[in-house]
């Protein structure tokens, strides 16, 4: 018997493998240095085993092949830290004062605060989310620590009600998502304006500044360990911890099959509804960690950076690295590369003297060239876009 | 049989010596599967044509065809005698052919006048005068539409209408009816056939797609029947018969094995699930049937009669489930879950229609994708991925359902779409139930791996689990089950034991 709808399967298969092959053409190199572990394709690799291909090439994937072990080869992030080091290559040789170790930690310095509210902002979207309320549980919450500390409550007791207004707001958020099936982009950029409402309201001044005395509070962004300072300390610390949660974890594991197809992990029997709202509230919780870093070193918070162009940052960092905004795609090594990349490439400026207004430009070009081959990548529809169980 | 020519130079033959439209020969293929294969139809004006057959006999696709929305793989479409192409629907409407869709294609947020006019607007429009020219055309074909009220304020019937006017608008000669009573009243449906009357008596010609036999059989001129994507008969509506026609549907060779019923398994008749008049919006009414351990009952019904819903609703895997009335009982315990979670948690697992839509994930491995089943489940649930167990847990399933991959961490969008299926069983199966639902488990499936499925389905219910199976496709249903349901409307039409069921008799169940 002849059902049109169960001859479907081929055009699955072949959309699937043309999928895999638009990939082929820009990231070369990348299924050679996947190839030991994928006797299953053996076609793909042989086409990409071709011409044009330099040693250098092989070289870096191999050693990231070697560092990624058995899991699987994911193409952008690699690409992304080839990219980075070519350029800082490129910087170390046009730059002078480039390629020091103490520049170097100046770099990593820079993308510390944008690296853990990357790794936030990485923990949504994997789940097929977004939170551009990032920067205002940030800001309310560092705001909330250093306002109690400066009325004299015990630091422990101040980063427990900080904790409690940023997990607050992403349980607002997380509740509205999952169960309204508000749009993510929607509820979370509504949230950001109420928080700055809020908070300019409730802490009086757009500045909010720690006391004099807070020694434990200014050390988690002043402070050095092993000559290492803080905030990169935090960073490395939290980007271990998301990676072990993402890639060792069963809640990691459902957050990736919510992100791939949240109505497969529904019947599959995932609570998705309740995971969502997990989701936004751990984000909420990083992103304090990070607004704690970051007002500790600059020992202040201004409550207006939750209107500036910081989540414009995180964004890009996160689908540089090939976090797709599709979902269930990229890890923790995406949010390094993109990080790193843009790191590189601020620093450099920076020490080329390019002004701030120029600055904006790479990044914002640098974005939408990311954006646009992530949706290469991944091309989705108006269906799968929307969030929700 | 009868020879598909000797209709042409019978008396019923309306109007006219030339065929309005014909179609000589026409072939469409899918993917390598012939969804019609050297059909051939003719239409004559001021008939109607009733197309008949199964859900995927090619009823859709020949009339897609002829009204430009596809194009043939082979054969010719002619209209007065001559070859026409139609590269697009455009091409179609410009040449007289008008399909009015199962899914209406009117845009809700405009007006009913803007709706009649569209793709044929003027760069400049005046809305009093399209009004005016709207309200003529409605009122020559007596409907009650207001032309200024929104498309989307209008129940199905009055979309309906509108569509019907577009089409007269387009001065179309030959009207495409697709299922066009699904959705309709039984008054809206009395209304519709004077409709075509007037379409009837004004020349138009008229193909008519139906389900629902008995409207044929009242309305039409000609009956074609398509089985399997063939042309089986065409022939006037008075010299056929009900029974002739759904014999004509069904008419296939069955070749089956009936399933070996083990007295034992029968003779325990412990009841797992019982559904008790449960009743659901317009889709399930008043619907009672009990699974047994051990059994493998096959649910047969057209699509929209209610097989689904009722599924989904007892695994909870519906997103509203607005029981209205009656009650679900897993063991004489009441259940009605709101999640499938708690359905899983309980033991009842639903293995989805359609995989690529909620079945699997993607960017995950073979192994990954089985052992996230269990990981979904309050028992199987660890904090920590534990890689042994994965491993263990996928190559026992991969071993039970002979799934075809070489490296069990290869991406589940490599495989075939049978071992797709197979993994998505596997998925389910990893959750140790003891209520398993499939719902088409051989859809997009190759050949090959049916008989493996429909083994894995027996194996269930030997294991002593109450099985559900619900399919569009009768020798499945016939091969797998113990007891056939037979659901229409939304309703338990008939329960066949599997040794006195034949196609025939549950077609016959399944159309009104």
């Amino acid at each position: 018997m002849i059902r049109p709808a169960r001859g479907g399967v081929k055009g699955g298969v072949k959309g699937g493998v043309k999928a895999a092959q638009r990939v082929g053409p820009s990231w070369r190199w990348v299924h050679i240095a996947g190839s030991p572990g994928r006797s299953n394709s053996p076609a793909r690799v042989e086409t990409d085993n071709g011409a044009g291909m330099t040693q250098a090439d092989i070289t870096v994937g191999r050693r990231q092949s070697a560092a990624a072990g058995r899991r699987k080869f994911q193409s952008q992030e690699m690409a992304i830290f080839a990219i980075a080091a070519a350029l800082a290559v490129l910087f170390a040789f046009m730059l002078p004062g480039f390629a020091t170790i103490n520049n170097m930690l100046t770099l990593a310095r820079s993308v510390s605060v944008l690296g853990v509210l990357s790794l936030a902002m990485a923990l949504v979207v994997i789940g097929r989310g977004l939170d551009l309320s990032l920067i205002a549980s940030m800001a309310a919450g560092a705001a909330t620590v250093m306002a109690l500390q400066g009325a004299g409550y015990a630091f422990p007791l101040a980063i427990l009600a900080g904790l409690a207004v940023a997990m607050a707001i992403g349980l607002v958020n997380g509740w509205i998502i999952a169960f309204i099936e508000v749009p993510a982009l929607f509820t979370t950029l509504a949230m950001s304006l109420l928080v700055f409402g809020v908070a300019r309201f409730a802490f009086k001044s757009v500045l909010v500044y720690p006391p004099a005395d807070a020694h434990a509070f200014l050390f988690l962004g002043q402070g050095k360990l092993f000559g290492v300072p803080m905030p990169i300390i935090v960073f490395a610390v939290l980007a271990v911890a998301m990676h072990l949660f993402l890639s060792r974890t069963t809640p990691g594991r459902f957050t990736y099959a919510r992100g791939d197809n949240p109505e497969a992990a529904r019947l599959t029997g995932v609570d998705v509804r309740r995971d969502i709202i997990i989701s936004y509230m751990l984000a909420a919780g990083l992103s304090l960690l990070a607004g704690l870093v970051s007002a500790s070193a600059t020992a202040s918070m201004n409550l207006q950076i939750i209107t500036g162009t910081m989540i414009f940052d995180v964004v890009l960092v996160v689908v540089l690295g090939g976090v797709s905004l599709v979902g269930g795609r990229g890890s923790v090594l995406s949010v390094l590369a993109g990080a790193l990349l843009i790191g590189v490439l601020l620093n450099g400026l920076t020490i080329m003297n390019v002004n701030n207004q120029m600055q904006d430009i790479v990044r914002g070009l640098v974005l939408l060239g990311a954006i646009i081959l992530d949706n290469r990548l991944h091309p989705r529809d108006e269906e799968t876009a929307r969030q929700g169980d | 049989m009868n020879s598909p020519v000797d209709h042409q130079k019978t008396a019923t033959e309306p109007r006219g010596n030339t065929p309005v439209l014909e179609v000589r020969n026409g072939s469409k293929i899918y993917g390598g599967v012939h969804a019609i294969e050297n059909v051939s139809f003719d239409l004559y004006p001021g008939e109607v044509h009733a197309l008949v057959g199964e859900n995927g006999a090619g009823k859709s696709t020949l009339c897609k065809a002829i009204a430009g929305a596809i194009q043939l793989s082979a054969g010719d479409i002619l209209i007065d005698g001559k070859p026409v192409k139609f590269s697009r629907p455009g091409d179609a409407l410009a040449a007289g052919v008008s399909m009015v869709y199962q899914e209406t294609s009117l845009v809700p947020t405009m007006t009913v006048a803007q709706n009649l006019e569209l793709g044929n607007e003027p760069l400049l429009t005046r809305f009093r005068s399209l009004n005016i020219q709207a309200q003529q055309l409605l009122q020559s074909l007596n409907f009650h539409v207001e032309p200024t009220a929104y498309v989307a304020s209008l129940g199905a019937a009055r979309r309906q209408m509108v569509e019907i006017a577009r089409a007269v608008k387009h001065q179309a000669r030959v009207i495409i009816f697709d299922e066009p009573t699904a959705t309709l009243t039984p008054e809206e449906i009395m209304h519709f056939f004077h409709l075509v009357e007037d379409l009837r008596a004004r020349g138009v010609a008229i193909i008519y797609i139906s389900h629902a036999l008995e409207e044929a059989l009242k309305i039409s001129d000609r009956i074609t029947v398509l089985r399997d994507g063939r042309h089986v008969i065409t022939a006037p509506t008075r010299e056929l018969t009900r029974a002739d026609i759904v014999r004509h549907m069904v008419g296939r060779e069955v070749i089956q094995e009936r399933p070996q019923r083990l007295p034992a398994a029968s003779a325990l008749r412990e009841k797992v699930l019982t559904v008790e008049n449960v009743t659901m919006g317009t889709a399930v009414k008043n619907m009672s049937f009990t699974l047994y351990a051990g059994e493998v009952v096959g649910m047969a019904g057209l699509i929209g009669s209610g097989r689904t819903e009722i599924a989904r609703v007892v695994a909870g895997a519906l997103k509203r489930n607005l029981i209205n009335g009656g009650k679900i009982y897993l063991r004489g315990k009441p259940i009605r879950y709101r999640t499938p979670r708690q359905a899983i948690n309980d033991g009842i697992v639903y293995i989805t229609e359609d995989r690529k839509v909620d079945g699997f994930f993607e960017t995950m491995a073979i192994d990954d994708n089985i052992y996230i089943g269990r990981l979904a489940t309050k028992q199987g649930w660890t904090f920590a991925l534990n890689a042994g167990d994965r491993n263990r847990i996928a190559s026992e399933l991969i071993r039970r359902l002979r799934i075809a991959a070489l490296d069990s961490r290869a991406k589940i969008i490599e495989l075939s779409g049978g071992n797709q299926q197979k993994v998505v069983v596997a998925k389910a199966l990893a959750q140790e139930p003891q209520v398993v639902i499939f719902d088409e488990p051989t859809r997009g499936v190759d050949v090959g791996a049916i008989p493996e499925i429909h083994a894995a389905i027996r194996k269930q219910a030997e294991e002593g689990k109450a099985v559900l199976v619900i399919s569009s496709y009768l020798p499945e249903i016939l091969s797998v089950s113990d007891r056939i349901l037979v659901t229409r409307m939304g309703r338990i039409a008939a329960e066949i034991d599997a040794a006195e069921a034949d196609e025939q008799k549950i077609m016959y169940a399944a159309i009104h």
